[in-house]
Parts: C-alpha cells; structure tokens; sequence
C-alpha cells in the first residue's frame, strides 16, 4: 500500500451540473478508499445544482456561497465607480477564501498534494499558503480547445509554477511542454461504468449519449445518418441528452426526411438500458477532452464510430481496431462506417471486444495507481 | 529529501572555469528543481579568479553541493566532466556549464520518463537565449514535437542532429557499463560523446519539454586575430572528431546512420566553419579548405547527393580544394538574417542549369552542381534576389560616382535594351521617403556592370535628425516587374563610402551618409557629423536626450511617432475605418471594383464582364485590385493594391462589386452595394459546408463563413448541377443567375483570333506540333509561402516519346509555382506567368487535367480530354469527398500511371473519337447554360441604364 497522504481537490464548483464534478466526486472516492484522506473543496456554489451523494468517506467545503463576476477596467472603464466597488469586494472576498484555504493546508501533515482541477480554482490556490504540500494543475480539455478560449492565456499565467500541470493525454501534454509548459505531464480520466447488462450487438440500434450543441456534432451524427437509414430501415438511431440546439437539430432531422420523435430521446439517468440495448455507439464531436461517454460505450463492449477531432478520442480509440475513426468533418465517411458496422456484425463483435480490453487501461485501480505514483514522485 | 548520505537520483555535474559571477546562479537552478533528490557536483577547471571561493560557499551552505578542483587548467569540458562523473553518486548524470541553466522541472521530467520508459539515455529540449537580443529560440526543436521511445538509434536518424551532451540525462550504470567518457584533447567533445551515447543505449527516450537554458553572447562579425588563428586547430579538431565518430558508427552503426552523419557533417559542422571563411585572408582560406579536403574526399557519394543541395556543392568544392567556389556557396546561402547574394555564374548545359561551368566533367560534379531545381531560371524576376556588389566609388565634393556589378543569371536580363535600371535610397524607418538616381548598365558576357553618377547635393535630401539610417538597393526593371537588389561590398568600400548631404531641417543633424554593414550583410547608410557645424549639433542633441527630461521627451516622441505611422497602415485600423467612416461616404452610383483570385490575376469571368462593359463604353469607374504586382492588370481602369486605403475606399463607396472567389470576409457590404459573384468553377469536390474542414468548424467560424457568403446578392451558375451542388453546399441566399460563366463565351464563340495569335506567339508556339494543356487541381501542403507543384509524369519520357508531334503547357494552380528543366523548354513549357486560362484552353488541342474544375469549361470545347490520377483513391476516399462518380461520367479516361497515360496519348485521336458521346453528355450536364452571351447577359441585366437593374 502506498503512502497515505492528505490529498486536496479544488475545483470551481462541487455540486455543480457537469463532467469535471462528476470526475472530483469519483476520484475522491477512489482516494479514500485507497486510506488517503481526501477534502473536495468547491471555490463557489453551484449555479445549476446536482446532488452527488453524501459519501462520508471524504470531506467537502465550498468557499463561497455567490461571488460577483470577475471585472478588470479597461481605457474609460477605470471611471465606473460602482464596478469599481465591486471589484474590490470581490477581491477581499477572494483574499478570505484563500486564508480559508491556507488554514485547511496547513493542517495538512507532510506529504499532502493539492489538485486544482480547473485554472479558475488556481487564482484562489495561488494566494493561499502552500508551504510543504506539492501544487499539481489540471487542465480538464484538449490543448487546442483550450488554444480557442481565455484559458489558454490563463493556464499560461497561473499554473507555470504548480509542480505538475496534468493535461488529459500525452499528446496534449506534449503540446504544452512545447509552448513553455515545461511542468506537463499526463493524466486520464478513469472510467467509472460498471456493465450491468451486456449488449448482445444483435439489436439494429446506434446510440449516442450527448448535450445538444454544436461542439458534439450532432447535426453530422443527423446527416450522415440520413445517408444511411434508406438503405437499412430496419436500424434506429438514438440520441440521449439535451441540450441549447435541440430545436435546431429536430428540424434539421425533419428536412433531411427523418423522424424526430424516433430519433431525440431526450435525457437519460439510465445509461445501462441505453448502452445495453444498442450494437453501435457514434460519437460525432467536433471538440472533446477525454471523453467519458465513449468510454462507457467501450466499457460496454460497444463498436464506435467517431470523429478524431482529438487527442482523448485517438487515445481512447485505435483506427479498425477498437473502433473507426474519420477524419473530422467527413460526413460520408462517418456514414460509411455506421454503414460497414450495420452490415458486419463480426466487425462489431471484434471492434466491440477489443474495445472492452483496451478501455482497461483506465480502470480505477490503474487511474489511481498512476495518482500514486505521481504523489510519490513529487515528493522525492 | 535527500540527506547526504543517502543516494541521490540525479547528480548534475556543473563545470566552470573562471565565471565567479554565473556559477551561483547555474548551482541555484539544480538546487530549486522541482525534484528534490538531486545533488551537484561543481568541477573547477582551475579557475584563476574567485570561482573557487563562490564554490566553496556554495558547498558550505548547501549538503546537496560538493566541489572539485583540477590541478591544472584543462582548457577544454572533456576533463572537467569526466572527473564530475567519477564523483557523481546519482542513480542518473546530467551535465550543466556555469553560464547556462536548468529549467525548474528539468530533472523531474528526465527522470520521470527515465523511469516510465527504461531508457538509459532521455533528451530534452535546449533554448537558446540571446542575451542582447532578448529573444530564444529551441533548439533542433523539430526533434522534440512529441514524446518518443526508440529502441535504436536507427529508429530516429535524425537525432544525429542534436550532439549535445547537455540537454540529456543518462544512467550512471550505463555510463560505466559503456566506459563513456569525454575526449579531453580537444574540441568538440560534445559530439563524440553524444554519439557514443546514442549507438549504446539499450533505449532512447526524447521529450518536447525545455530542459536547458543555453545562453548566448553572440559574437560580433568580425574574428580577432587569435581566433583567426584558432580557427585551423578547430577545423583540425572537427576533422579528428568525425573520424572518431566514423569509429564508433563502424562498430556499432549502420551504413544508413553512416550516411545521415555524413550528412549533418555536410550541412551543418562543415557550414560552421565556412560561414567564418570570408573573414580570414586568402592564404588561411586556402589552409583551412586544405585541413577539410582529404575528410571530404574520403565521405561516401551518397552524401553528397542526398544533403541539402546548396551545402552538398559547398562540401564538393571543398573536395576539389576550389576556394572560389566554396565562397560562391557561402555568398548564397541564407544563415540566420543573413541575405542570399548570387556570385557564381550559371551555364546551362543540355537543358539542365549548373552551379558553374567547373568540374562537369566529373560524374558526381554533374549530379551535385545541377541547380534546376533552384529555379533561377524561370522565376518571375521580382523574386530573382542575386544582389550586387558595390565595387569602387569616386567622389568630389559635388560628384559622387557609384560602380557595381552583378551576376545575370543565364542572361535573365537581355542585352538588348530592355532593362533600365535605377539606385534607390530609402529611409529605413518610413519607406515612404526614397531618392533615386539614374544607372547606366554594362553588359559584359555572364555579368552586367553598372554606373550611377550623381550630385549627392541635389538628389539626396533627408530631413535630419528623424532619418538617420538609409538603405540603398538596385532596382532593375524589365517588362514592367522590378527586381530589386541588396547591395554587398567589401570591408575597404564600405570603409571609404560616405555621401556628403545637405539634410533639410538643419545640417546641424549631420552633413555626411557613411556607409556601415547590417546584420544582413548588405549595405546601409548612416547620417554622420564631420563638419564642425554638425559634430557641435549632434553633440548638443547628444548632451539634451542625456539629461532625464529631455531622453523621455525623445523617447515619446518616437514612441508616439511610430504608433501614429504602425496605426494608420495596420489593417484592423482600415477595416474599422472602412465600417465607421468609409461606407458613410456617398455611393458612386460608376464605381465598380472586380477582383478575380484575391487580386492574384486579371482572368476569369470578372475580366469577361469588365471587357464587355469597356466594348459597350458604357460610363463606369472600374476599378480593378491586385495583389502584388499590377503587371498584366489593364491599363485603362483604376488600379488599386489589395489591401491598401485606397482598395477599402473603393469597396466603401461602389455600386457594384464583381468577384470570383470573395472579398474579405470581414468586410461588411452597404445595402447599395450590389455584390455580383461569378464564382470561379462548378464543383467537383465537396465545397462550402459540405466540405469537412468547414463541416468540422466552430459555430463562430462557421457563422463568419456563412456571414460572407450572405453578402452575394447574385451568384452565377452554368447548370443545375452548379444549383444543387454549389449554390446548396454554400448556402447561397442570393439570387442563381442561371446564364453561365462570361469567362466561357469565348469557349463557345471561339474567341479573338488576334489575341489567340499574339498568345501563341508569346509562348512559341509556331510550329504545327499538336498543343496540350496539362491542368491539375490544386494540393495544399502543410506551411507557408508558394508551394512547389509536383508534376505526377515523367516528363523526360514524354518529351523523347512525344517531343516531335507534342508541345505540352504545365499550368500550375495559381497558389503554386513551378519549376522545368530549361532543357525540356522545346517541348514542355511553363504558362505559369499567363493570368488568364481562357486563351490558353482555346490554343490547345487537348487537356491533361485531374480533379480541377477546368473539366467543365474545357468541356465546351468538345476537345479530347485526359484524366491522369495516379492518387485517384487516396484523393476521393481522402476527407474531401466528391459531389459525384468521376470514373462514371467522365469525359475521357482516367490513367493510373505513366504508362495508362502514354498510350493514351500515342491514340488520341481513337481516345477522342471513343468518348465525343460522353463529351456530349458531359455539356449537357454541366455546362447547360453556357450558351455564349454570359458577359452579355450580366451586363444587360446590371449595368444598361434601363435594365433591369441599372
């Protein structure tokens, strides 16, 4: 058993709606019932509030309950008194909330580790009282979705100096330590699904688990499929979630012919009839981390189809092997893929099994493993 | 922790020879790493200053530091290091001089993939910083994009290129297993090393994170005598290094590790020593070249052939002990700012250009010293950057008389009049202020000599204390393009050179230009005071910018001067302008702007619709932009570059806006303004939204896109294909005008015969040999600038098989260029320089073409057509997609390979004949509605007063 430590993970919000507190809860739960002593800390109350449990294993602490919105006066804006004010409140609300933080981090025996989960977090991390615990920086996106937000910028500024900074896969991390983060490294998410029922891959169903925007490519997964459903009626697409374009997408659906009702079934809590009753996972993205719905899929035993439009998907998925990937964008490839795995259901059975074996990789115990080894190594 | 007794992970050895005030700081950078469990071992060399004592102290306050002193001084890194390694106790070595760093988490990141992986030897990546610049740049950064693991060094050849011995962490086991040591009797230690290191490690890992901090005093041009002298010991040390290495590749290489380092040995350590040739007199020249010779002599031909062509001919002269032709290279190779100055003479032999007219004889001469590829010889001359040499200049007080020369490169400026030529004196920092004086040129055989003489009173006329530095080039001009050329001279010219001058403002800011040397190597001129008068009022303006006040009132004044001019030429400040204040002025109800291929050419249907309404003389103001030249651009409309205040001007206040590809995305279009797009082609290949890259876009590139494309009021097609294809993947919300393309009228009514004449006159086209026209799509390829086209054929083979019934026009996309053996000029020849493709299908007999639209237009010709597509499954299976069957309704066949397409071509007539139905059908279907009166149509509708829409 490996040293027990005092472990902190700081993310923007812990009850929040949302992957990256979904991800916190879970691993907190993994560190505690290695014996480390785990504290959740969540800079701010949630906006859209979720109830993860009331797991006792770990301890949660939110910071504040409402911050105002971060301001900084630009040209004529120096003149805006009131923003004025309340940035200054904001800043000695900030300044507590860090002294709360260093008072947790002291009590912290030798040994401890701070994660911050999201760049935001760090502002607060980055005033607080450190001394003796090692600092390690998440990034919880791929490098060039992060390239097209103030994130990028942020990440720069605020993590160069944490011990570690983790991004979600080597090639993202790559990327970093090539643009001057020489405190990359790598760190996968684990994939938490526990098969209740296995899919036979017998039934026509291709299924897909995703919010309803543009970034998931949705409107793709819709026109490829439109390519496809004439040729094999018999086969049904389904897509779970919700989500800002569902209008959008409905319509969308209908003037390419296809029936909406059939196809959006709007949200899902249970992700086990979804996987189960399906032979074909599609994941049409057009940005993704490391995307924890494609490795349930895996963890299923479901063939996929998906776009390569990032490191966490070429990391998750090798080409003919495991799943198919296309080439980002390309709509008729992607329908000619769903299209070869409807007709061959030795195709989906291989892909399907080997998915299975690979999504092994990063199974609790070897996700945790890898924390471990990090912890050790930054405090030789 | 580590404590002193228990081991470490890593030892840094940190060597030092008299650098009493880096030291600390290089112990420092190992001591605050980011892994703790390290320890450094500084190695004096014998230091003669108060290193020992900073060591010393070092060692005192810190249990993770020892130190060692040598005996004696080694003068060189091999003993220090070497003796650093026998005192490490680390489980891992790296090495680290006085003057440079670590990065924080250097050895965390070493370590941690040493550890992951099993490697015995890790790479990182250096920095190199500039001290005085500021600036740094990575080292061999191509070697660490990514992570790697390589079981050999055969896995990655390229590694060769990184023979530091600094930026690497090895495995002490393995150091004392391999017997790894320093050579201490010489230079270049580092590379034997290294070698030595990567040929017996079990495992090689490389790593894209900045390891070393390599600082770097940059030496000024000139060598002091000492270092003349020490450059024969270090080309000596360089040659007994390779040889040494030349060793270890036999025992434990390959030939093919062999070749890459005789390589790297040609392109890059023999480079360092010939880039400090010019600085040496003739007789070290000669030496030196002497030391190098038998080394190159003894390398492996395929060196030569497979290194960088340009250092491949350096290193062959080098073998041939031909010093006029080892600086030649070293003149044209472009090193860091250095400019590229041509001082051999090209000759052209059997249709293949050579370097010069010396050791052709010999076979591997020949391979080596054939520059075609270069392309000297058929690049538009304003890209022919050869310079010049200032060689003597008189001057009297009121007369100044300037002599240069220049190579003419396989006499690409005829003797026969038609190149004048002009000196230009520019402000370097506001271009806007220039001088010219007249030159008169010499043509003497393969070089051409030229004359200015000048009053420097009268024609050079600076301000004065705001200009101070000019720069002056040779401007040749030929046929309407300008070739500009850098001005290099020799150390004594430039000693001498000085102008004298009358500045404007006072000549108490300077009375004289002296001339100096850029860091490009070519010549400038600098505002200098001689006179009494003007040393007095530099003196002054010296003593106010020291005082405090009057130093920030100078610095402002700049500052505030360069924002104003960095302001007013910045595009966003005209873009912003055009939407605030330009498109605010009043619409010139004339005013019609056309712009074809980004303003790349004066072609295609913009051009068609611009000379029917020049026919008709109908009274408009048409303003034509263009991109970087306005040569070939008509002379009888408004001219205005791409970009520039006068091209937003136009676009703000026109009526009408005539394109074929778009005009900037981010401009908006006034309502007045009724935006007619031609669009350049049907489609073959997927477009717009229906093409992967837009498809795969974000929802904010995606609405730009579509934002640019709402701006069309009307959209031209030829076909319902183009209706449902084009029109539907662009999501075209203009109006279809369904009357065809105008630059196909001529296509179908024949076209001008005097123009078609004059063409064929142009290109030599005279004799009764059938005319071919070979057309490819275009490629895109990952970086900037022109790209080279590649043609997919063996074209010597078609020249011997077809060269006397065939002449065969190479037409590359528009973004590309191209480069042919002048020797095949007799039967294939570059219509590169030609804007406008129209003419060029109707002078020939038959097309070569692949995936490009050009199929559609050619197609009304009802000529034969080939489709050579030797990537035909890579390129439509590929991302793109097609919008249909090319192999089902193609109107000719499609050849796979030289051979499918030389039998085609030797049958031409029965390939014709076999596929007139399918051209039929082929019309039918794509080119529906181009009947002929496109431009006709288009200007009826638009722009007749009482037409529709006049």
């Amino acid at each position: 058993m490996a040293e027990q430590r005092d472990i902190f993970l700081v993310c923007n919000s812990i009850d929040e709606v949302g992957g990256v507190q979904q991800w916190a809860h879970d691993l907190s739960r993994l560190f505690a019932a290695r014996g480390h002593r785990v504290h959740l800390v969540g800079i701010e109350k949630a906006a859209e509030f979720r109830d993860y449990g009331t797991d006792p294993s770990y301890q949660r602490t939110i910071l504040h309950d409402a911050l105002p919105k971060a301001w900084r006066p630009r040209g004529i804006g120096h003149l805006n008194v009131p923003r004025r004010i309340t940035r200054s409140r904001r800043e000695a609300m900030v300044d507590r909330g860090a002294a709360r933080l260093s008072e947790l981090f002291r009590a912290a025996r030798p040994g401890g580790v701070i994660i911050v989960a999201q760049v935001w977090a760090q502002e607060w991390v980055i005033r607080a009282d450190t001394a003796g615990l090692r600092v390690i920086g998440m990034t919880h996106e791929s490098y060039e979705a992060s390239r097209r937000t103030s994130r990028y910028a942020r990440v720069k500024r605020f993590y160069p100096d944490v011990h570690r900074l983790l991004a979600l896969t080597e090639e993202d991390a790559d990327a970093w330590a090539w643009n001057g983060m020489s405190n990359a490294g790598a760190m996968p998410n684990p994939v938490m699904a526990t098969p209740v029922t296995r899919p036979d891959l017998s039934r026509p169903a291709v299924v897909t688990l995703r919010r309803l925007a543009h970034d998931k490519g949705i409107d793709m997964l819709v026109e490829a499929w439109a390519q496809v459903a004439p040729q094999h009626p018999d086969w049904q697409l389904s897509i779970y979630g919700s989500g800002p374009d569902e209008e959008l997408l409905r319509r969308h659906a209908r003037e390419l012919g296809l029936d909406d009702r059939q196809i959006f079934r709007g949200l899902t809590t249970d992700l086990d009839a979804a996987l189960s009753s399906a032979s074909v996972y599609a994941l049409p993205s057009r940005e993704e981390g490391f995307p924890i719905a494609l490795m349930e899929a895996m963890a299923y035993g479901l063939p996929s189809v998906a776009f390569d439009c990032a490191p966490g998907v070429r990391e998750l998925l090798e080409d003919e092997v495991s799943g198919l990937l296309i080439n980002p964008g390309n709509v008729p490839g992607f329908a000619a893929a769903l299209e070869r795995l409807i007709k061959d259901p030795d195709l989906r059975g291989r892909l399907g099994g080997q998915a299975r074996e690979s999504v092994g990789r990063f199974s609790p115990e070897a996700v945790v493993g890898r924390w471990e080894q990090l912890f050790e190594l930054l405090h030789r | 922790m580590t404590s002193p007794t228990s081991r470490p992970d890593v030892t840094v050895v940190v060597i030092v020879y008299n650098d009493e005030d880096r030291l600390e700081r290089a112990v420092r950078s190992v001591l605050d790493q980011t892994l703790r469990s390290c320890e450094v071992v500084v190695v004096d060399d014998c230091s003669t200053d108060r290193t020992p004592e900073v060591a010393a102290r070092l060692a005192a306050a810190e249990p993770r530091v020892r130190s060692v002193r040598l005996p004696e001084n080694s003068g060189g890194c091999g003993r220090p290091r070497n003796v650093g390694m026998v005192q490490a106790r680390g489980r891992y070595v790296m090495f680290l001089d006085s003057d440079d760093t670590l990065d924080r988490h250097a050895c965390l990141n070493l370590l941690a993939t040493a550890e992951q992986t099993g490697a015995e030897l890790v790479c990182g990546r250096s920095v190199r910083h500039y001290v005085e610049r500021g600036t740094q740049e990575s080292w061999m950064g191509r070697l660490f994009r990514r992570q790697a693991v390589h079981e050999s060094l055969s896995d990655e050849p390229q590694l060769f290129y990184d023979l530091l011995a600094t930026n690497k962490m090895y495995a002490r086991d393995f150091l004392t297993r391999q017997h790894l040591a320093f050579p201490e009797d010489r230079l270049y230690e580092d590379m034997l090393f290294a070698t030595h290191a990567y040929l017996t490690a079990n495992r090689i890992a490389v790593i894209p994170h900045q390891i070393y901090n390599w600082n770097i005093v940059e030496k000024t041009a000139t060598l002091s005598i000492s270092n003349r002298t020490a450059e024969l010991r270090n080309m000596a040390d360089r040659i007994s290094i390779s040889r040494d290495m030349d060793q270890l590749l036999a025992k434990y290489g390959t030939p093919e590790l062999q070749l890459r380092k005789d390589i790297r040995f040609i392109e890059h350590d023999l480079q360092v020593h010939l880039a400090l040739l010019p600085l040496q007199d003739a007789d070290r020249q000669q030496a030196l070249i002497d030391i190098a010779a038998p080394y190159l002599a003894d390398l492996g031909q395929a060196a030569f052939t497979a290194a960088h062509k340009l250092y491949a001919i350096a290193a062959f002269m080098v073998a041939k002990r031909d010093l006029p032709g080892v600086l030649a290279t070293v003149d044209f190779v472009t090193r860091r700012r250095k400019a590229p100055h041509l001082t051999t003479d090209l000759v052209e032999r059997e249709g293949r250009v050579y370097w010069c007219d010396r050791h052709l004889d010999d076979p591997l001469g020949r391979e080596v010293l054939d520059v075609t590829g270069f392309g000297l010889h058929d690049r538009p001359v304003r890209r022919l950057e050869v310079g010049s040499r200032l060689t003597a200049v008189e001057s009297s007080p009121r007369h100044v008389s300037m002599h240069g020369e220049l190579v003419n490169p396989l006499e690409r400026f005829p003797a026969d009049g038609s190149v004048s030529a002009r000196l230009e004196f520019t402000d370097r920092r506001r271009r806007r202020r220039r001088f010219h004086v007249p030159v008169e040129l010499q043509h003497r055989g393969r070089r051409i000599g030229w004359t200015a003489d000048f009053d420097p009173h009268l024609v050079l006329r600076p301000m004065g204390f705001v200009d101070p530095v000019y720069s002056i080039r040779l401007e040749l001009r030929i046929g309407g393009e300008t070739s500009t050329q850098r001005i290099f001279a020799g150390d004594a010219v430039i000693r001498d050179f000085r102008l004298p001058i009358r500045p404007r403002l006072t000549t108490l800011s300077g009375d004289w230009l002296r001339a100096y040397r850029t860091t490009a190597g070519n010549l400038a001129l600098r505002m200098a005071a001689e006179g009494r008068a003007a040393r007095a009022g530099v003196r002054t303006l010296r003593r106010i910018r020291s005082t405090t006040v009057g130093g920030h009132a100078w610095v402002r004044v700049r500052t505030a001067e360069a924002a104003v001019v960095s302001a007013l030429t910045r595009r966003a400040t005209k873009v912003a302008a055009y939407h605030r204040v330009l498109t605010r002025l009043p619409v010139n109800r004339h005013r019609v702007v056309f712009e074809s291929h980004m303003g790349k050419q004066y072609s295609d249907s913009p051009k068609y619709i611009f000379e029917e309404l020049r026919r008709r003389g109908l009274p408009y103001d048409t303003v034509w932009a263009y991109a970087d030249v306005p040569t070939g651009f008509p002379e009888d409309a408004r001219l205005v570059r791409r970009g520039s205040w006068a091209y937003f001007h136009a676009l703000a206040t026109a009526r009408f806006w005539v394109d074929n590809q778009g005009f900037p995305h981010d401009l908006r279009k006034r309502p007045e303004t009724r935006y007619i797009q031609t669009w350049h082609g049907s489609a073959f290949k997927r477009m717009g939204f229906d093409e992967a890259t837009i498809k795969q876009a974000t929802y904010d590139r995606q609405q730009r896109l579509q934002q640019a494309i709402d701006r069309f009021d009307t959209f031209l097609i030829r076909s319902d294909h183009d209706a449902r294809t084009l029109a539907r993947g662009m999501r075209v919300s203009g109006e279809l005008m369904p009357v065809g393309y105008p630059r196909n009228d001529a296509l179908v009514t024949g076209g001008d015969p005097t123009e078609l004449t004059a063409l064929r006159e142009r290109l030599g086209l005279t004799d009764d040999r059938r005319v071919l026209l070979y057309a490819p799509t275009f490629r895109p390829r990952p970086g900037r600038g022109p790209h080279r086209m590649h043609v997919p054929f063996d074209l010597d083979r078609f020249a011997g098989e077809f060269g006397d019934r065939m002449v065969l026009l190479v037409r590359p996309h528009y973004l590309e260029t191209v480069a042919l053996p002048p020797g095949l000029a007799g039967t294939v020849r570059s219509v590169a320089g030609v804007h406008d493709i129209t003419p060029l299908m109707l002078i020939t007999d038959a097309l070569i073409t692949d995936y490009s639209s050009v199929m559609f237009d050619y197609a009304l010709l009802d000529r034969p057509m080939l489709f050579h597509v030797p990537d035909f499954d890579d390129y439509v299976g590929q991302s793109r997609g097609c919008y249909f069957d090319l192999a089902e309704h193609a109107p000719g066949p499609l050849t796979h390979d030289d051979e499918e397409l030389f039998s085609a071509l030797a049958d031409l007539d029965t390939v014709a004949r076999d596929h007139a139905e399918r051209r039929a059908d082929f019309r039918a279907r794509f080119g529906e509605y181009d009947n002929g009166h496109a431009a006709k149509a288009v200007v009826d509708h638009f722009f007749v007063p009482g037409g529709s829409r006049g």
